[in-house]
């Protein structure tokens, strides 16, 4: 039994270049930023979620900051396919990071060891199953959140062309899928890269021995036997250099046309909602039509029916029936605003010309009530 | 002959004019209007008879006299005949609960002779009297004044409701009886609006068949306090003011209107900001749509789920309203106040079904690798360990 030494040795086995380091650091900081201005929107209605926003400085402002990460993410998208080409096209390096049969019997290895059923661990290379998951969520996932987050990003856009159950649709595969991620990249990446063991090589570069022992034996020992794969001759590496940077400039310039396409591509809402111009005092409005129901409130309420009776049948002292009078709208008018020496005289203030219209017409339209 | 009988025809005429105006004093309906204008009523009684206090029979001697019309420096007219039956059947008659009211309780500074007036026009009578509501009504008063109309008052906008616009002055009636006259008593300085909800859902029922639960304005505008509807927060606060019945099963059953409108705005994209904006920036204007954006507000027609295809055209023309690029298809990504059902929304059922199940299987996936390694450490802690 060997136990693992727990004093910090020596970094001693280079694991990444500067160029992936820096992209891990874009990478981080955009899903921080992501993972903070988005968990807030998904559970809005909890207090945590509410003070997380108050913070923010608001919905709109947590909204506008999860769209400049969102944007981060896109340009670390375009550089990491830039240095990927470099590595494979320029610096002829294996696409080491691909899936491959042999990390299905490395994790069952694993686990039996782990169970205790295999006694040595599994002889790992540089890239492990267990990077090749971080990697390969990551990547399936970050695709999966562009293409679902330009769908809600440009709503009009997407239903030009699909449906409009996409949208909703967009909503919860970007909402759900975020928080796939949120979930395994805290407790994969996290646990694997700080709690198993922790490794800092991500920000140094170097990765210590006993690591490489633990996680990626089979590097270790191609390192020691020198049986790694051939380096390409620093000559031949200048050739190709040659051919690939036009091509990456001409790549980059049209994916930053894309994006930046992306972003601006359409003005969802309108700033401001403008209200239909009604008049807010207009105490002399011309009604549309008679309206026999609001007359009949009239009859009832402005003192009419005190004298001419309920049902404008007619009161006492000869008061006359108006049900299905005969006046012209014009007399009838008169008459109201005028009054006689019996009838008292109803202003505008009090009975506005749009209430006698309604009046008439229930008077002369409508049967008994 | 000519010279006597013009005397004598002279004579007569003066006399004729004399028994005329005499007459005319008598009855009191000499009123010098236009020579005084500042003196609104004829002291035709003397001053020494006035009472110290003043009866209801003591105002009617003049008030009750038909046809006294006032006439104001810029030729408005005001009756000051009162209907002595108009007050009684008002409010403030016999059925007052605190005993009918005397002339002298509101016009509490009218003794005898009266007060010289320097209003100039109607309104500003009317402005200069509307005060003496407020020795009863002080908390009404005080409400009016906060409100929309008492700032509107101030800021020089003399048309702004006061006491007497809306309640009248002697003929008061019990202003919500019936419910009916509530909208009525707006729609009268409120016109264009009134005309919108008339024939609106709500005002239909309200004014055809007297119904009992759709809202007068007064639902939801107030009434003394009435706020401006027209800022910010009002607009955010508005959904609720909506779900007050619209979230209230026994009253929306009665119409078999669903309640579930306001819970499936809340978790749709414009509710739940909408929200987050009335909780922590209500003074903020938002341009997510709240209830009457499609609705509309004072113009609000039913909803009938029955027929889809005019249905859908309405609504493309109402997410236009804001989002004036959309196209036929945009609608669809509203889901609408009903909960998301497979056969409605199939690839939205099919994404929620297949997160339900990927995000505990990875979880599950992970977590048990995660433990097989947790295992071996427990197991070389404890010695185990080959």
């Amino acid at each position: 039994m060997t136990p693992e030494p727990k004093s910090i040795e020596p970094a001693r086995y280079v694991r990444f270049s500067g160029v992936q380091r820096f992209e891990h650091l874009l990478l981080l900081i955009a899903f921080l930023g992501l993972m903070l201005t988005g968990l807030p929107q998904k559970y809005a209605v909890q207090e945590w979620a509410k003070t997380l926003l108050h913070f923010l400085g608001g919905i709109e402002s947590a909204r506008i900051l999860h769209r400049f990460f969102a944007l981060l993410l896109m340009v670390e998208v375009i550089l990491h396919v830039g240095a990927v080409g470099y590595r494979l096209f320029v610096l002829g390096k294996g696409a080491s990071l691909l899936p491959r049969l042999r990390d299905g019997r490395d994790l069952v290895n694993w686990v039996r060891h782990n169970m205790g059923s295999k006694p040595e661990r599994p002889a790992m290379p540089h890239y492990n199953f267990i990077n090749k998951l971080d990697y390969w969520l990551t990547v399936i996932g970050t695709v999966i959140l562009i293409i679902t987050g330009y769908m809600l990003w440009n709503p009009v856009a997407t239903t030009h062309l699909l449906p409009g159950d996409a949208v909703p649709t967009a909503r919860v595969i970007h909402s759900e899928q975020a928080l796939l991620m949120v979930i395994l990249v805290v407790i994969w990446h996290g646990y694997n890269t700080l709690i198993r063991r922790f490794n800092g090589s991500i920000w140094t570069g170097k990765i210590s021995r006993s690591a490489m022992v633990s996680d990626h034996g089979e590097a270790l020992q191609q390192l020691e036997n020198g049986t790694q794969a051939a380096v390409l001759s620093p000559e031949q590496i200048a050739q190709r250099r040659r051919l690939y940077v036009p091509m990456a400039v001409v790549i980059t310039i049209v994916a930053s046309v894309l994006l930046y396409a992306f972003v601006t591509f359409e003005k969802t809402a309108i700033p401001t909602i403008p209200r239909p111009e009604v008049a807010i005092f207009a105490p002399q409005i011309k009604a549309a039509e008679g309206d026999t129901n609001v007359g009949a409130v009239v009859w009832a309420t402005v003192r009419c029916a005190l004298c001419h009776g309920a049902d404008a049948a007619g009161g006492q002292d000869g008061v006359p029936a108006l049900r299905g009078t005969n006046l012209s709208f014009e007399n009838f008018f008169q008459q109201v605003r005028i009054g006689s020496d019996k009838m008292p005289a109803f202003r505008a203030e009090e009975l506005p010309d749009a209430y006698v219209l309604h009046l008439y017409t229930w008077l002369t339209t409508s049967s008994k009530p | 002959m000519s010279k006597p009988t013009n005397l004598h025809r002279s004579g007569l005429l003066l006399v004729i004019v004399g028994a005329a105006m005499l007459l005319w004093a008598l009855t009191g309906l000499v009123i010098e209007t236009h020579a005084a204008p500042m003196v609104p009523e004829t002291p035709v009684l003397n001053a020494d008879d006035a009472p110290q206090t003043l009866s209801n029979e003591y105002c009617m001697l003049c008030h009750a006299k038909p046809d006294r019309v006032w006439t104001l420096p810029n030729q408005d007219t005001l009756s000051l005949t009162i209907d002595p039956s108009v007050l009684e059947k008002s409010v403030h008659g016999s059925a007052n609960p605190e005993g009918a009211l005397a002339c002298a309780d509101c016009h509490v500074d009218y003794r005898f002779p009266h007060p010289v007036q320097t209003v100039r026009t109607a309104r500003e009578f009317t402005l200069s009297r509307y005060a003496s509501c407020r020795g009863c009504h002080e908390d009404e008063y005080r409400h009016n004044q906060d409100s929309v109309h008492g700032a509107a008052l101030r800021s020089g906008r003399t048309e702004a409701a006061v006491c007497v616009d809306c309640h009248g002055a002697h003929d008061i009636q019990p202003p919500a009886e019936p419910r009916e006259r509530i909208s009525l008593t707006c729609g009268k300085c409120h016109g264009a609006i009134f005309e919108q909800y008339r024939s609106s859902v709500h005002g239909t029922a309200l004014l055809a068949e007297s119904n009992p639960d759709v809202p007068t304005c007064i639902s939801c505008h107030g009434v003394h306090n009435i706020q401006n509807p027209t800022t910010p927060l009002f607009r955010v606060r508005s959904p609720e003011l909506c779900a007050e019945c619209h979230a209230d099963q026994s009253l929306m059953a009665k119409y078999n209107i669903s309640t579930q409108v306001f819970d499936s705005y809340l978790t749709d994209f414009h509710g739940s900001t909408v929200a987050l904006f009335e909780q922590q920036d209500p003074e903020v204007p938002t341009n997510k749509a709240v209830c009457y954006d499609c609705h509309g507000v004072h113009d609000i027609q039913g909803v009938n789920r029955g027929e889809a295809q005019p249905i859908r055209e309405k609504l493309l023309a109402v997410c236009q309203q804001c989002h004036p690029g959309a196209e036929p298809n945009f609608p669809d990504a509203w889901i609408g106040h009903y909960p998301v059902e497979g056969g409605v929304h199939p690839t939205l059922t099919a994404a929620n079904g297949l997160y339900r199940l990927l995000v505990p299987v990875s979880i599950g996936i992970l977590g048990l690798l995660i433990a097989t390694d947790l295992f071996r450490r427990v197991r070389r802690l404890l010695g185990r360990d080959r």
